[in-house]
């Protein structure tokens, strides 16, 4: 069962990263990614890792895939694509990344990931137990994470804020 | 009435029936029937009460007094009636209706109107039906050079993300189609679909007020989803759980709401918002921008998408009702037994129309408490639209970014102190457990 899921799951995830990527239609190429991103939730599922999942759903599909989409629809105009990849390029292209999917499948073959054994008794990933370290030993890592985060926020806002239309937005007081 | 056509002949229409049935009953013969039989013999059938429920068995014990309880209490415990009949789908889909029909008459009566009056002799209570009828029978328009493929499949991908969130409110201990150790994140992840649904539905109908609303329905969505999420977190650290049926056993004391009232208060005004009702209404702020980003729906396909807006208003009451109004606790009203001395007597129709072995007082009695506590938080989101104006965008993304936000931290910090003082929460003075 969990084999026909994982196959499912893969071609779905798959074909729609390559229908994102050909689609001559832009629009239709933000829905195959965000179809290709639900499809990773859906391997997260499979992973009994369901709140690693509903986070990808809630940030992927909900923000990312709809900025994504929303951009698109924005400068949108009929002949953004247009030119076609020779198919010389296209074989040189799949042969490149298989070349480099082997060689990374070899590398984290012949890793300490590789050594790991699960087993269905004790979960691989504790939720609770990465949430406790995260707030003990690794607090400090959490802190300078949300100032970061923070301070990003910030900066973006400072960039975007235009201080010529102020006055127009801004009710008089 | 039209005039019957001058070429009218009874037999003619006699003989074109009889011509239906015979073709209806060779199709069921030659075709259904074989690829039934076909189909149950690689289906693995459940066993009941000791034997392999086939489909003659249960036909024979459906008719049988004494061997009705069993199979029905097999049928009510699977999975499928879990997602399609009770919590899931055709109960919501009931809740909705009533919803609508009460939304009508209420709304009619606060602004001194009568409402749906003809339909069914009695204050217009089959109005919805010949609603639906003509939702059904009208013609689906797809508005030119609108994106086809969009256009049919969002009311689709609409209504199932609704049923996708209904799934996962539970309505009683046990009873949720989908038990999710997140639910309550996996309710706001899929939430998060609405806005892409809307704004490709708005794109793809090629006309401009759709997409004027479609994009009101973003920008409104996108400031309501984080107070939503901030505003449901105390209820959370209260239980110690994301699982919703773990948070509503959790306030088996006392109710959320009485702790932390200005998050119930944010959590209320964000899924007005999330739900596009006024005051929020402005994706189909109908004297403005004709209808929104529903102007180009019409038919069925109307008919889809507002079921899925109740079947929504449905899942989020619920789901207030979940985290603050204390679930499906509530007095015990139900009798142990529906009918005194049944389970003792010989009678199997009796112990039939007692329901012997299905009737469960504390159940239905959580049933009932869950639904009446429902339909008051549907109630007042009614009552909100009735006497409220519209409000103007600026002034709803100024609430949403700024007040709400800013208002849920102040009940997080209230909830963490009372934690933290050991007062409440798991290990408090007022311990759960």
């Amino acid at each position: 069962m969990a084999d026909a899921m994982f196959i499912g799951l893969s071609i779905l995830t798959i074909g729609s990263a390559i229908i994102s990527l050909e689609s001559r239609e832009l629009l239709y190429g933000g829905i195959a990614l965000a179809v290709s991103l639900l499809g990773i939730a859906g391997f997260f599922v499979i992973l009994d890792a369901t709140f690693v999942a509903m986070f990808q759903i809630a940030v992927y599909v909900g923000a990312v895939a709809v900025l994504v989409i929303f951009t698109v629809m924005l400068v949108r105009s009929p002949n953004t694509v247009t030119k076609r990849e020779t198919v010389k390029r296209k074989i040189s292209g799949i042969i490149l990344s298989l070349a480099f999917l082997a060689l990374f499948g070899a590398f984290i073959g012949n890793s300490a990931v590789s050594q790991f054994s699960f087993s269905d008794a004790v979960p691989a990933v504790d939720i609770k137990e990465i949430g406790r370290e995260l707030l003990t030993y690794y607090s400090p890592v959490l802190i300078v994470l949300a100032f970061t985060l923070a301070g990003a926020i910030i900066g973006a806002l400072a960039l975007a804020r235009r201080e010529d239309i102020e006055e127009k937005n801004e009710p008089a007081k | 009435m039209g005039a019957l056509n001058s070429e009218f002949r009874f037999g003619n229409f006699v003989g074109s029936i009889v011509q239906l049935v015979l073709f209806i009953l060779a199709f069921v013969t030659l075709l259904v029937l074989p690829i039934i039989f076909f189909v149950l013999f690689f289906v693995p059938l459940p066993v009941v009460d000791g034997q392999v429920l086939t489909p003659y068995l249960f036909f024979s014990m459906m008719v049988d007094p004494s061997r009705t309880i069993p199979v029905m209490q097999f049928l009510i415990h699977t999975d499928l009636f879990r997602a399609a009949v009770f919590p899931g789908f055709a109960f919501a889909a009931l809740i909705a209706a009533s919803t609508i029909f009460i939304e009508r008459k209420l709304l009619a009566k606060m602004q001194l109107r009568v409402g749906p009056l003809y339909a069914g002799k009695i204050e217009g209570i089959f109005q919805l039906l010949a609603d639906g009828l003509k939702l059904i029978s009208k013609e689906i328009i797809v508005p030119s050079g609108a994106d086809k493929v969009i256009f049919w499949l969002a009311p689709i991908m609409f209504v199932s993300t609704s049923a996708a969130v209904v799934a996962l409110i539970p309505v009683a201990p046990g009873w949720v189609a989908a038990d999710v150790d997140v639910g309550l994140i996996a309710v706001f992840a899929i939430l998060g679909f609405f806005p892409l649904i809307i704004l490709l539905f708005s794109w793809a109908s090629n006309s401009k007020y759709p997409f004027i609303g479609g994009l009101r329905a973003l920008h409104q969505m996108v400031a309501f989803e984080i107070p939503f999420l901030l505003s449901a977190l105390p209820a959370v650290i209260f239980a110690g759980s994301l699982n919703l049926s773990n948070i509503a056993l959790s306030q088996n004391i006392f109710w959320n709401i009485l702790v932390m009232p200005v998050n119930a208060f944010v959590f209320f005004i964000s899924s007005l918002a999330e739900l596009e009702r006024v005051p929020f209404d402005l994706p189909e702020a109908e004297s403005e921008i004709v209808a929104g980003w529903l102007t180009e729906t019409s038919g069925m396909i109307f008919g889809l998408i507002q079921l899925g807006n109740y079947l929504k208003l449905y899942a989020l009451a619920g789901l207030f009702v979940i985290l603050f109004l204390g679930g499906w606790y509530g007095p015990q009203i139900f009798p142990p037994e529906l009918i005194p001395g049944a389970s003792t007597s010989d009678v199997s129709l009796l112990r039939l129309v007692a329901l012997e072995g299905l009737y469960n007082p504390v159940t239905i009695n959580s049933i009932f408490w869950f639904t009446v506590k429902t339909f008051v938080v549907i109630l007042l989101m009614l009552i909100t639209r009735g006497i409220n104006p519209r409000i103007r965008i600026d002034i709803l993304l100024h609430t949403g970014w700024y007040k709400l936000i800013v208002l849920t931290f102040i009940n997080l910090f209230v909830v963490l102190t009372l934690i933290y003082g050991g007062i409440l929460g798991p290990g408090g003075l007022i311990s759960v457990k």
